[in-house]
């Protein structure tokens, strides 16, 4: 089976081809099926080429490695690691209760319509941050974290509904009256401040 | 390899556009970067962008 990334080398591969072709021997064109192939190498190819690799600039920007690439995520990179099951992201990151690939984006992402395109606009934002201002120090969320973001995968979920304290709180919860994270239940969160004082967990050590 | 024929520069002005900006795009496939995602988006599309649109100019310009 190809990859997807594979298929786009091709294509792009496919495309230079063509274009030299067409660069080295110019009057190619001068026929019919050359002009065909002038279309082909300068029109349809590289459009269909930028539009994959558009799409695949943008599945990468989900992974962890590109979030954390930049030096100021390093602190929250090493929060997925500490060996303390109050730490919620550590706890979702560290028993796969997210896809760890992609874990920053999936707890960050805005379940809503567009959400997805906001987030990349939020990401764009943080780029211009990064290369061209000043970034906040320390970072912190434009906006209060909205339990719908929890509530994505929990509503629902058995060990979420039994829990007699969710089921009392169910309707605020839900209408995010009352925060999962400031409330005082789950409020420890990624917590950089205090990284150096906490054990991390070593996958290899034994 | 001389061009004596306008449009045939044009063409492989095009051409070298568009391979130059599909180049530094699989260049920057290349790597899980936020640079990378914008030398792609702003080096890489326009480059090739620009020889797309010599390419359509050419076309164009043949009917004269």
């Amino acid at each position: 089976m190809i990859s997807p990334q594979t298929l786009i080398l091709v294509l792009f591969a496919l495309s230079a081809g063509l274009i030299l072709l067409l660069v080295l021997r110019p009057e190619l064109t001068s026929n019919r099926n050359g002009k065909i192939l002038a279309f082909v190498a300068l029109f349809a190819l590289p459009i269909l080429c930028s539009f994959l690799g558009t799409s695949q600039q943008m599945e990468r920007s989900k992974q962890t490695t590109f979030c954390l690439s930049c030096h100021i995520m390093e602190p929250y990179g090493r929060s997925l690691h500490v060996d303390d099951p109050h730490y919620i992201p550590a706890a979702h990151f560290q028993n796969h209760r997210i896809p760890t690939e992609e874990a920053c984006y999936t707890c960050h992402e805005d379940y809503v319509l567009y959400g997805g395109i906001r987030a990349k606009w939020r990401g764009l934002h943080h780029v211009y941050v990064q290369y061209l201002g000043t970034p906040m120090n320390p970072i912190h969320l434009y906006v209060p974290y909205n339990n719908r973001e929890c509530l994505h995968c929990h509503l629902g979920a058995r060990s979420f509904e039994e829990s007699p304290t969710h089921t009392a709180l169910h309707d605020d919860l839900v209408s995010n009256q009352m925060s999962c994270l400031t409330s005082g239940c789950h409020d420890t969160v990624h917590n950089v401040a205090g990284l150096d004082k906490v054990k991390l967990w070593n996958p290899g050590g034994r | 390899m001389t061009v004596h024929n306008p449009i045939e520069r044009r063409l492989r002005l095009a051409g070298v556009f568009v391979l130059l900006g599909l180049l530094v795009e699989v260049a920057a496939l290349r790597w899980v970067q936020p640079v990378a995602f914008l030398v792609f988006a702003f080096v890489g599309i326009p480059i090739a962008s620009l020889g797309i649109v010599i390419y359509l100019y050419s076309l164009v310009s043949l009917r004269r």
